[in-house]
């Protein structure tokens, strides 16, 4: 298999080329939630949009601004625009309670998020890698990050059946998973970059009534329970979370010049890969939101963002294109990822 | 093979409605092997015969030492002639034509050229078209020469001689050297730019044949060819210009050919294991900010293939703290430019004998050198000026200056340092 858009082979199970991000044979699916489980065992993912005909040859690239032709770097041969990496705006509902959307917001010049999501097993796992705008090709990076997390965590082995056991044998997986993507971003970078590319990474596997996050960087992971508090699992590797622990009120430290600063990512100039990780035991059912800071740097606390998902529809895809739109309402300033998962506990 | 690499150097982030877009792009050759290797190579060393090159007997004697040890360098295969610059030009070695190098045309040659005597005038473009139709009489592509002259040309008008010059542009590069304080500075300096070589004053004749050994070993590991530069702009924007900053200063914006509309071509000559810096700039339309777009392509072309590419980016963006960040390269370049062009301009003055622009001038180049840590032009400029201050460029002219140390510093005021570490 080789890339419709830039020619560089693919592997059989990737839903987007590693070299330009260009999506690759999508299966057919439709945007709504009559979609059929996925198998297990099976990773793919579905796009809903944007969807092409696999091409029986394969066509110059045209430049989405002008209509010229796109170059092999990438951009366009006569305007300079650069060539969309397929990620404008994604949506997915792999299983009836499950969702991700993720869209390039308002400012910024393209979309560096992504997600990848697995129902493969009895569990269900969601991944958001944020690339990091200020390094090259990030949004290669972080695609290749969230696939291969998502593809550990689909493959893990089905754990035990007490609480205890499930939250020791995820948050082993996790952390594996932080290290597959770290790999996956680091064999993005290009030879002798000096600002190679990086990526956050947050990802949340829930697993009857427990849900374990793992997180490197800034992106988060919320359980928002239809009833009692709502929590925030991850903890920011950031400067405002540095500070948030010296004493600093959140709304001040978020809001700070150096608010974004990261302390951790992925990627082959990463310091630190080890990847934090909380547990929380669902009592109620309630949401499993897994999100970039597109969408949190509007709506921060956990209480905050339970009551706005609530008054969005209950489907899961279209709770998640409704915060989307809100956070694009809000300013849109940055790449917005939504990624949710309805949640029932055992009896 | 040989492999190339382009980096570029830039501050892609531009504030709302600004439009120029500047970038240092680095090209590196490796493993470019020796002159030849493609299509064969050929040497020309014309060596100015004048009479005025036995006042003193010394610069014909070094004339001699110095050709002796170019020749010497010349590698095995490689076609070769030497020429005597009198009014007229003639063959030193061989009798017509050239020949092609080894242990017995080598010594031949030197045998001829340790009876160079003085004994002509000065016509560079007749030299040069002398070297041209040797050169057109062998088979090699890769063609080079070495010039050495003591004079003006004088057995020649301005005009003939720019004619002449442009009918071999293009056909072979040429190193020029002048000996003494009786050339001009200008003149052969725009003989090397367009026959894409260095210009050099050779103060002291006994340097002359190291300086003459060393070109030619430049010149026979120089395993590419003919490299060109080609710059790609979008539709709608406009290139300022193009420019090679190091090693030495070299405006290249007039000299560009049209591949398409949107791509422009520059010719850079042959190549040897080395790098060189071009200073791109290009107007593009403002874009809203969060846009971005490609306002370069800065590509290395040899033999029709693209070797090598590198982006220039805009990106518009509303954060200052990152768009009024000054790129160091860029920087750095802009200043040298502008050092080579205020000495060049001072001299100009001091020649005319106006006090007032030249001291305005070089006082501009002492604190661009030391701005730009650029230690070998502020020493030449020590030799004209004296350096009251070199933060707000301070100076005063050197009454006994000698006319060698002002051409020193008119010919090395291409030359450029590259960026300092920060």
């Amino acid at each position: 298999m080789t890339c419709p858009q830039c020619g560089e082979p693919t592997g059989p199970s990737d839903a987007f080329c590693e070299n330009c991000g260009a999506p690759l044979s999508a299966s057919s699916s439709s945007a709504s939630a009559d979609i059929a489980p996925t198998e297990p065992g099976s990773a793919r993912t579905h796009l809903i949009a944007p969807l092409h005909e696999e091409p029986d040859e394969l066509p110059v690239p045209k430049c989405a601004t002008c209509g010229g032709e796109v170059g092999d770097d990438g951009w366009c041969t006569v305007c300079g625009a650069r060539a969309s990496n397929g990620r404008e705006h994604l949506a997915e509902q792999p299983s009836p309670t499950v969702a991700a959307v993720t869209d390039k917001g308002r400012v910024h010049p393209r979309n560096e998020d992504a997600y990848a999501i697995s129902t493969a097993g009895t569990w269900t796992a969601l991944v958001v890698c944020d690339g990091v705008t200020t390094a090259t090709d990030s949004d290669v990076a972080s695609l290749a990050a969230a696939n291969a997390a998502r593809d550990v965590l689909a493959a893990a082995p089905r754990p035990g059946r007490s609480p205890s056991a499930r939250e020791t044998h995820w948050s082993e997986r996790l952390k594996a998973a932080a290290l597959a993507a770290d790999e996956a971003a680091g064999k993005t970078a290009g030879k002798g970059d000096d600002n190679p590319p990086s990526s956050t990474f947050v990802a949340a596997v829930a697993d009857g009534s427990v849900i374990v996050a793992a997180w490197v960087g800034d992106s988060r992971a919320y359980w928002l329970p239809d009833a009692g508090p709502a929590e925030q699992l991850s903890v920011d590797d950031s400067w405002a979370s540095v500070q948030i622990a010296a004493g600093v009120p959140r709304d001040e430290a978020e809001a700070g010049p150096k608010a974004h600063a990261i302390t951790k990512w992925l990627g082959i100039d990463s310091p630190d890969i080890d990847a934090s990780t909380s547990t929380t035991i669902a009592t109620t059912p309630g949401w499993l939101l897994v999100c970039s800071d597109g969408l949190w740097n509007y709506c921060s606390s956990a209480d905050d963002l339970r009551a706005l998902a609530a008054k969005q529809p209950a489907d899961p895809l279209a709770r998640a294109e409704a915060l989307v739109d809100w956070a694009n309402e809000q300013g849109g300033h940055d790449n917005i990822t939504v990624t949710l998962a309805r949640i029932t506990p055992e009896e | 093979m040989p492999t190339w690499t382009a980096e570029v150097f830039q501050n892609e982030y531009l504030p709302d409605g600004a439009t120029d877009v500047h970038a240092i792009v680095t090209v590196t050759s490796a493993g470019t092997g020796h002159a030849g290797d493609v299509g064969g190579a050929a040497e020309a060393i014309i060596i100015d015969c004048s009479g005025s090159m036995g006042a003193p007997q010394a610069k014909i004697v070094a004339a001699r030492k110095a050709a002796a040890a170019a020749i010497n360098e010349i590698a095995d295969g490689t076609w070769f002639a030497v020429i005597a610059g009198v009014g007229l030009a003639e063959p030193v070695y061989p009798p017509s034509g050239m020949v092609q190098a080894d242990q017995g045309t080598r010594a031949g040659a030197s045998e001829a050229v340790s009876r160079l005597t003085p004994r002509g005038g000065t016509a560079i473009g007749q030299w040069l078209m002398t070297a041209h139709e040797a050169f057109a009489r062998t088979p090699a592509t890769q063609r080079h020469a070495i010039l050495l002259t003591d004079g003006k040309n004088e057995g020649e008008s301005a005009a003939q001689l720019q004619a002449e010059v442009q009918a071999v542009t293009g056909e072979f590069q040429c190193d020029c050297r002048g000996v003494g304080a009786d050339w001009d500075v200008a003149e052969l300096r725009g003989i090397a730019t367009a026959l894409l070589g260095s210009v050099d004053l050779i103060a002291d004749p006994a340097d002359m044949a190291a300086d003459f050994q060393a070109m030619m070993q430049t010149a026979m590991g120089r395993g590419v060819a003919d490299a060109k530069l080609r710059v790609w702009a979008p539709q709608g924007a406009e290139l300022l210009f193009v420019r090679q900053v190091a090693p030495t200063i070299d405006d290249l914006t007039d000299r560009r050919t049209n591949v398409t509309p949107l791509i422009t071509e520059y010719p850079t000559g042959a190549w040897g294991d080395e790098s060189r810096d071009y200073h791109v700039a290009v107007r593009v339309a403002a874009k809203p900010v969060g846009a971005e777009q490609l306002a370069a392509r800065v590509q290395i072309e040899v033999g029709g293939e693209v070797v090598t590419q590198g982006l220039v980016k805009a990106l518009w963006s509303d954060d200052s703290a990152l768009t009024t960040r000054i790129n160091p390269a860029v920087a750095h370049y802009t200043g040298q430019a502008e050092l080579a062009q205020v000495i060049q301009e001072g001299l100009a003055a001091k020649a005319d004998g106006d006090e007032d622009t030249a001291t305005f001038k070089l006082g501009r180049a002492a604190k661009l050198a030391a701005e730009t840590g650029n230690e070998e032009a502020t020493q030449r400029l020590k030799k004209v000026v004296e350096i009251t201050d070199a933060d707000t460029g301070t100076v005063r002219l050197k009454r006994d200056a000698s006319k060698l140390d002002e051409m020193a510093l008119d010919t090395s005021s291409t030359k450029t340092t590259r960026v300092r570490p920060s």
